[in-house]
């Protein structure tokens, strides 16, 4: 029986020298993978469909083929906002079919009580929508099946495996902060932490409300109306209240997470959290009176960013002489809620891309097409086609500048490789935007 | 350091960023010590270092064109205007090059803005200008008497104001037009530039220091760069010891960065950011013909600019059914599709979010219907209300209403025309429409051209402009 090119790529998720496939080997394989792809979602997802025709795409041979076929990672959160805010759940699913593998089949919407409901409706149906919110406060939503998320953790898995990280289940896991949740971060989460964790330990995460999408999209919508104008006074104190509550609620995360470390400072940990919540946790240790040697050799993941949190500039210093966590130890990964696949981060401090996501830079509109020399580092804009997505369309335009190369790293390893200095286009922006034309009601209404 | 204006020229070195001269109170400063990049298009361009000390005007000396008459002002504001409107005007023809480069906006489109401002610069509209913004012109060049009802005996004075002005990048011609109104009124003035458009307003008062060095209003002008928010000058400059008003046009994060420094003393003259409208009654479907011609009108409404300006159409209020405004939303995408520059290079396309905005509404074909490619040169959108997004780049959302009353919850103040069709039904909506915020009612189709010296954002600009003095002076018959 012969396999696919793309069977064949994505199978090598198990494959110890993954990350170690020079481009120039995997190319013509990830072409034509791309290209069966291509050829049997064309017809399934709406949105290919229209792309395809658009840019006369009939057949993936070339780099140039797959960019006119590319969705800017915006694309899902393309939907009408209002439709959420009216709570139009059957519009909804219309939408996120356009931009799914396979079909969002119509529910009987009226019983749905609120959006995480839906999403949990949607999970009987095999479509386990992961959301992120992004800068506009619009929430992106990714249709994903039950392989996804599978392959999601397997992936991560074997990337961490890959990175150095010894899985001799013997820490203990503390998360800072709240992760958002979603299908992804669980099915990525469970598997580190099943893998690193002493069995008879239970992973930490403090006692609160769980954030979900749900609860964060209330609270935009809840803006949103309050802006427009259109919010009862009921309304408005329900915010209020709500804001409060969290903001009680985030501070109390952080002292929990800070009593955990304390508390189990003679067990082995592996901390994870965004960047701003573990410095917090990490200067409340550091205000209790524990430093460095108080506690065991600790390990980490960090991903994210700083995901907009103001820290001082040795933020880094203070988490890691504090929680005693050193750059051996510490893990890291590039990555998007869009992809099902991370870029690991090496001993030499770069990604490196599994031989399964391809990964095309473009110019910064994200028109062209930037040629990736054999030598030299080279800098665009980052898009990426995961092979493993089933769910949804595997080409996406992301918003980070990036600089990357075909060399071999100074890691030993051949895979084509990002640096660690990675910025997003949108942060980007100056101050500059001078256009009596600009935002308009957005800016009228303050919801810039 | 250099003060020898000479004409400009493009860099001979093309990966050398381009330079853009300050003027400071007439001094032509030249260098490449900073280098920029330019907001829209990421492109690089070099400025001198401000001196920022050479942009403050000492509150203890008089400004320099308080006592030079009106009729002067405008007399040589006359004469750079036909300097500026002469086709062998070196710093112009220049600058309309170097803008294109950064601007949004095609060379084409530029130049056209930027002579039809020239045409702004003439002695009955100067004059019409004046006379529309102020009961008594004669305020701005001496202390005019009054005495109230009780007796009490006043002089009142437009006094010369202290200006800084934010100019919008997304209009090459206002530096004309602020220049223009800022010497009206006899104001010293501190011009900040664009990334946009570093250029246009130097080479604007580089043909005004050519008719004469040492005019007054050459000494009360100067035009630099500064990235917007950069809080080196900003902090220093925006201070009411400096300046009386901070004449802001835009919005978004160029009015946040400025609003931080308002206050007692120095207050925000605030040109926002706005969006025009369109509102069509259902006598449009009276014929074939007519409909064609109304979605004529709109198309011409729609793309002043090329779309970039706060009074183009964006969103066509038409009291249809989704059937009816697909017929028209189809005549409407057609005509907005036309190259009404001519010769114009192929459209900047539209942005990756735009796009797939309008593509997923595309997929959505029965509560919406878009007409037209993404691809820049005109799509219409067709719903039961506002789409969600800002419709740029030839783009119109065509919005169904049972009337058109019900299209005023949508007006606000972020509202400024509002064109309407048939004409005989602007009188029934104007009350409606000044209530809900909108600032400006005309016929569809004459969004573009506007009467002088009306008031813009409602307001009367000059007026908002001068430093209002009085001078009591006791009691008749004291």
């Amino acid at each position: 029986m012969t396999i696919s090119a793309s069977d064949r790529l994505v199978n090598m998720v198990d494959h110890e020298n993954a990350f170690d496939l020079p481009l120039a080997d995997v190319l013509p394989g990830q072409l034509a993978a791309v290209n069966e792809r291509f050829q049997t979602r064309v017809q399934k997802i709406k949105l290919l469909q229209h792309r395809a025709e658009e840019g006369r795409v009939r057949e993936v041979r070339r780099i140039e083929d797959i960019v006119p076929l590319l969705f800017a990672h915006t694309v899902y959160k393309s939907y009408p906002e209002a439709w959420l805010l009216e709570k139009k759940w059957d519009r909804l699913g219309k939408w996120l079919d356009t931009v799914s593998t396979a079909r969002v089949k119509p529910m009987d919407t009226g019983a749905v009580r609120d959006l995480d409901d839906w999403l949990h409706r949607l999970e009987e149906q095999d479509h386990y929508v992961s959301c992120s919110s992004g800068t506009t406060g619009k929430c992106a939503m990714m249709n994903a099946t039950t392989f996804d998320l599978q392959y999601a953790g397997r992936a991560f898995l074997h990337g961490l495996l890959w990175a150095g990280l010894k899985f001799n289940k013997d820490r203990m896991m503390i998360t800072c902060g709240q992760f958002p949740t979603s299908p992804r971060n669980i099915a990525t989460g469970g598997p580190m932490s099943e893998a690193l964790t002493d069995p008879t330990l239970t992973p930490f995460q403090a006692n609160a409300p769980p954030i979900t999408i749900g609860s964060i999209t209330e609270m935009i919508m809840l803006r949103k109306k309050i802006a427009d104008g259109t919010a009862s006074v009921a309304d408005i104190q329900y915010y209020e209240a709500k804001a409060v509550a969290r903001t009680m609620s985030a501070i109390s995360v952080i002292e929990q997470a800070a009593d955990a470390i304390i508390a189990n400072r003679g067990r082995k940990l592996h901390i994870i959290g965004f960047l701003g919540a573990m410095y917090q946790v990490a200067a409340l240790v550091r205000e209790r009176g524990y430093s460095g040697k108080d506690f065991a050799e600790n390990s980490t993941f960090l991903t994210g960013g700083l995901k907009g949190a103001q820290l001082p500039d040795n933020y880094r210093e203070i988490i890691f002489d504090t929680l005693n966590l050193t750059p051996d130890r510490t893990f890291g990964a590039y990555g998007m809620q869009e992809l099902n696949t991370n870029a690991m981060r090496c001993r030499a401090g770069r990604y490196h891309l599994a031989p399964w996501v391809m990964l095309l830079l473009l110019n910064e509109s994200g028109e062209e097409q930037i040629p990736m020399p054999a030598s030299g580092e080279i800098e665009g804009r980052a898009a990426f086609f995961d092979l493993s997505l089933d769910g949804r369309w595997g080409g996406i335009i992301s918003g980070d500048k990036i600089r990357v190369t075909c060399e071999p790293c100074a890691c030993g390893h051949r895979s084509p490789s990002i640096h660690s200095d990675i910025q997003r286009y949108a942060d980007m922006a100056s101050g500059d935007k001078i256009s009596c034309a600009g935002t308009i009601d957005a800016y009228v209404r303050g919801v810039t | 350091m250099n003060t020898t204006p000479e004409a400009g020229t493009l860099p001979s070195n093309p990966d050398a960023p381009d330079c853009a001269p300050f003027f400071i109170r007439g001094h032509l400063i030249e260098g490449d010590e900073v280098v920029h990049r330019s907001r829209d298009l990421g492109v690089d361009f070099a400025t001198p270092k401000i001196d920022l000390k050479l942009l403050i005007h000492p509150r203890t000396e008089l400004p320099p064109l308080l006592n030079t008459p009106l009729s002067e002002i405008i007399a040589f504001l006359v004469e750079a205007g036909r300097k500026l409107g002469d086709i062998r005007n070196a710093y112009v023809e220049s600058c309309i090059d170097r803008t294109a480069t950064v601007s949004l906006q095609p060379r084409k489109t530029i130049e056209l803005q930027m002579r039809h401002a020239c045409r702004y610069l003439d002695e009955k509209v100067l004059n019409e200008v004046v006379e529309q913004n102020f009961c008594n012109p004669k305020a701005l060049d001496e202390w005019v008497p009054h005495i109230d009802h009780q007796g009490r005996r006043s002089f009142i004075r437009a006094f010369a104001p202290r200006l800084i002005h934010v100019l919008p990048g997304n209009s090459p011609a206002m530096g004309i037009l602020s220049i223009a109104q800022s010497a009206l009124v006899k104001a010293v003035n501190v011009f900040k530039m664009p990334s946009a458009d570093p250029f246009s307003t130097v080479a604007f008062l580089r043909t005004m220091y050519d008719i004469d060095p040492h005019h007054p209003v050459v000494q009360s002008m100067s035009a630099v760069y500064w990235r917007g928010g950069d809080d080196s000058v900003e902090r220093i400059l925006l201070r009411p010891q400096y300046f009386d008003k901070l004449v802001a046009w835009g919005g978004g994060d160029a009015i946040n960065h400025v609003m931080k420094y308002i206050g007692p003393g120095f207050q925000l003259v605030a040109f926002d950011p706005k969006t025009s409208i369109s509102m069509i009654g259902k006598e449009a479907f009276q014929s074939a013909e007519e409909l064609a011609e109304v979605a004529e009108l709109n198309a011409r409404d729609v793309a002043i600019s090329d779309q970039e300006a706060c009074v183009c159409s964006r969103f066509t209020f038409i009291e249809a059914t989704p059937e009816k405004a697909d017929r028209y939303c189809e005549l409407l995408a057609e005509r907005l599709r036309i190259d009404r520059v001519g010769g114009a290079a192929a459209p900047r396309p539209l942005d990756m979010e735009l796009r797939e905005q309008i593509d997923a509404l595309r997929m959505m074909d029965d509560e919406y219907r878009v007409f037209g490619r993404s691809d820049g040169r005109g799509v219409t959108i067709r719903s039961d209300k506002p789409v969600d997004f800002q419709p740029l780049r030839m783009t119109s959302n065509v919005v169904c209403v049972p009337s058109l009353q019900e299209a005023l919850k949508y007006v606000n103040v972020a509202t400024q025309t509002v064109g309407v069709y048939p004409f005989g039904r602007m009188e029934e909506l104007r009350d409606h429409l000044a209530s809900g915020g909108a600032q400006r009612v005309v016929r569809l189709g004459e969004a573009g051209p506007s009467a002088i010296g009306n008031p813009h954002d409602a307001m009367y600009p000059l007026h908002r402009f001068v430093h209002w003095m009085a001078n009591e002076n006791g009691c008749v018959g004291e």
